[in-house]
């Protein structure tokens, strides 16, 4: 009787080695040729560099560059994605544990706790020997965010921008107005509206999870003249007469987008392929992801709205706002050859790798002057909206502070602006909703 | 035994015997004891950036993790998911267990699928399950034309997830009811098939007793393992999800605070809360096994 189970066992864990199998999702994707014709003119004492990375829709791209220089250097690159939550979480397991990839991105959102504890290669000394490197080709902000104490630590990569995107087949078929570069927000409410009712709430005019932060109400905050961090970053101003505004216009905009519940289990991006949402806000990173959607004929981005808050009917100076970002490439600070790890990194920044870069329609460059390569990456499919929002509008740097990630994410969910976002109908609700973000603001700035 | 001095063969055997626990020992030290002590000491410290400059602060942890209503919740989210996962887990694997006992073409195949969701990998099993759930394009809405938020609504949303875990752990409770089953010897059903007792009789009286050890043990390990729940809600409830805080798991919060958050003491305090709300419970569950549990 006994040996029934045991072999009833053994057949499981059969079974389980081929379940086990087929559910692994590794995203890792080893590097392409590994050629050794070490005809460059400096000699490596590595091989072979590691990357992280956590975007895997510029990994093919980004492969691409490195694999240019691996032709000139000889050494090896290989990319490992690993997605956005994990990333965060390994690298600081693997910084306190010493065995972190060579190279890799830095955010806004964490340099400045890699940069205070010695985790990063200190690239200063590296950068004032190589002349493909200058600092006022860069966007000053980027450059700025990855310098602690006169040290650099890491290379700008990309920018960000952020543009609105929307359903033609969609605002045809319900007959409104498709969305132009002199909308406001409240032009969005309108037709946002018209779509939701004309489809009987089959259709949602817009979506917007509490998690668009960056590429959604962060842009209406400083359009309406609040600050989430404030210049000097020890302080906010979205619990401010101004703030509480934006948030109230981002409530009204709820108030005809898809609900939380079905934002936060589909997700915007999601809902928008599927065609359940005319509109939605997304930043320059995601392009490729929609131009390689299957209705991308149907897709078309404008820039977005702004808030006429004098009333005059144009846009003036302050009232459209995007926000703007730019990951670094930074090498670890105990890596066997730092040199090769650099001059890879100098690679991914020079002007050669940065034109690739855009050309491949990767990102936007982290140097100045590229965005006409990068807009003509994307034939058939008109991404202007991006580099006219920095053009015509103001950009501001993606609010942070030393641990973003504490009240980032308090933000977003119940006692920040998620018990507002579930009952859009409850203006009472924002306003608290500002109050309280204002608090969770403060007190996590306090406890860094 | 030390004291006496040992005859040479006395000696060869101990030393075999420590050269025979010492990878198991090592092995437990260092993954186990080092980092649970570890654990234990962080919960008393501000802990610094990247495990460096940790600056000791006594309890103040303990005063702030007490006084945080979400610690609470999420202790009690715990034991909702356990009131779904562990009763009828063991209900539902024991009624199949019986019947896969029973004489049953294809009896092999089937306690194969039952007992496969097991050795799926929990990530995979979460992954299908959101999907199924999904409010928008999900199979379930889409099948009974139904239009619940199963995952959103925080009303039932921690019933959906215990759902999960019940679907995850019948097999694995089943294994070992149909061991336990095989124990019992086969004369008192015969015995009490003479005396004219029904099935039903049969199985109340007779089965559920003398399966009451394994049913204790199953009941036991169940209950720790709920209370240590994480990777479900952790898969299937995205991070704006409106039922999170209340359905979030005790270790999906020290996970948050331990790893989104880096604040690490915070962490440790919350589960060194679990460990000893885990230990008081099973030393009650000792108490009654005294009670309750019918030993042949």
């Amino acid at each position: 009787m006994k040996k029934k189970v045991l072999s009833l066992l053994m057949c499981s864990v059969l079974a389980a080695g081929i379940v086990g199998c087929g559910s692994g999702d590794g995203a890792s994707t080893t590097g392409g040729g590994t050629q050794t014709s070490s005809d460059g003119s400096k000699s490596y004492s590595t091989d072979k560099i590691t990357i992280n990375i956590w975007d895997s829709n510029q990994q093919a791209g980004i492969q691409e560059i490195a694999d240019d220089w691996t032709k000139q250097s000889g050494v090896a690159v290989t990319i490992e994605v690993i997605d956005w939550d994990n990333y965060w979480t390994l690298l600081e397991a693997g910084a306190a544990g010493g065995d972190m990839p060579d190279v890799f991105w830095m955010h806004s959102n964490t340099v400045q706790m890699y940069m205070e504890n010695g985790i990063l290669l200190d690239l200063t000394d590296y950068i004032a020997a190589d002349s493909a490197i200058e600092k006022d080709n860069y966007y000053e902000g980027i450059w700025d965010l990855y310098n602690s104490d006169g040290k650099q630590y890491a290379l700008p990569k990309d920018h960000d921008t952020i543009a609105l995107l929307y359903n033609k087949a969609l605002f045809e078929q319900y007959g409104v107005d498709t969305p132009t570069d002199d909308w406001t927000w409240e032009n969005m409410y309108d037709a946002a509206k018209a779509i939701t009712e004309a489809s009987n709430g089959e259709i949602y005019g817009l979506a917007l999870n509490t998690s668009n932060n960056q590429d959604g109400w962060y842009n209406l905050v400083y359009d309406y003249g609040a600050q989430v961090i404030t210049d000097d970053h020890k302080g906010t101003t979205i619990g401010s007469a101004e703030g509480k505004a934006a948030m109230e216009m981002v409530r009204k905009l709820l108030t005809v987008g898809a609900p939380q519940s079905v934002v936060a289990e589909t997700g915007t991006d999601s809902l928008f392929q599927s065609g359940q949402v005319a509109m939605i806000t997304q930043g320059s990173w995601m392009i490729n992801s929609f131009y390689t959607a299957e209705h991308h004929d149907d897709y078309a981005w404008a820039m977005l709205p702004y808030a006429d808050t004098n009333n005059n009917g144009s846009c003036d100076s302050g009232e459209r706002f995007s926000c703007y970002n730019g990951l670094g490439w930074a090498a670890n600070a105990n890596v066997k050859d730092p040199q090769a790890c650099y001059d890879l990194i100098s690679y991914f920044c020079s002007k050669e790798g940065q034109i690739k870069q855009a050309q491949l329609g990767v990102t936007m460059g982290g140097m100045k002057g590229i965005s006409a390569d990068f807009a003509g990456a994307f034939e058939g499919m008109d991404v202007s909206a991006f580099t006219r929002a920095e053009e015509e509008g103001e950009l501001y740097f993606r609010p942070y502070t030393r641990k973003t990630t504490v009240w980032e994410d308090a933000l977003q969910q119940a006692g920040g602006f998620l018990d507002a976002w579930q009952n859009p109908n409850d203006p009472a609700l924002m306003e608290t909703a500002c109050d309280n973000a204002q608090k969770i603001i403060e007190d996590a700035i306090a406890a860094e | 035994m030390w004291k006496k001095k040992m005859t040479p063969s006395q000696k060869r055997q101990a030393i075999w015997g420590w050269a025979f626990i010492t990878p198991t020992m090592l092995g437990l030290i260092i993954l186990n004891f080092y980092p649970a002590i570890n654990t234990v000491y962080q919960s008393f410290c501000k802990t610094g950036d990247f495990g460096k400059g940790n600056i000791f602060v006594g309890f103040k942890n303990y005063s702030s993790v007490f006084a945080a209503a979400e610690t609470w919740q999420s202790l009690w989210n715990t034991v909702k998911y356990m009131l779904v996962e562990v009763p009828l887990g063991i209900v539902i694997a024991l009624i199949l267990a019986v019947l896969l006992q029973k004489k049953l073409a294809g009896k092999t195949l089937f306690r194969t699928l039952y007992f496969l969701p097991m050795v799926c990998a929990p990530a995979a099993v979460a992954m299908v399950w959101k999907w199924l759930y999904n409010q928008q394009f999900g199979l379930i809405n889409n099948t009974f034309h139904t239009n619940v938020a199963w995952i959103s609504n925080p009303n039932i949303a921690w019933i959906s997830v215990g759902i999960i875990g019940v679907w995850s752990i019948i097999g694995y409770n089943m294994v070992l009811f149909i061991a336990g089953l095989q124990e019992i010897p086969k004369d008192y059903y015969e015995a009490a098939e003479i005396d004219g007792a029904s099935g039903l009789r049969q199985f109340f009286s007779i089965t559920v007793p003398l399966l009451s050890p394994t049913t204790f043990f199953i009941v036991q390990t169940r209950i720790i393992g709920a209370l240590t729940v994480f990777d479900l809600m952790f898969m299937v409830m995205d991070k704006t999800n409106q039922a999170l805080n209340k359905t979030q798991s005790i270790v999906y919060l020290f996970y948050t605070y331990a790893f989104t958050n880096s604040n690490r003491g915070y962490g440790a305090t919350l589960v060194v809360i679990l460990v000893v709300f885990i230990m008081i419970v099973t030393f009650f569950l000792q108490k009654l096994e005294k009670k309750i549990v019918f030993y042949n």
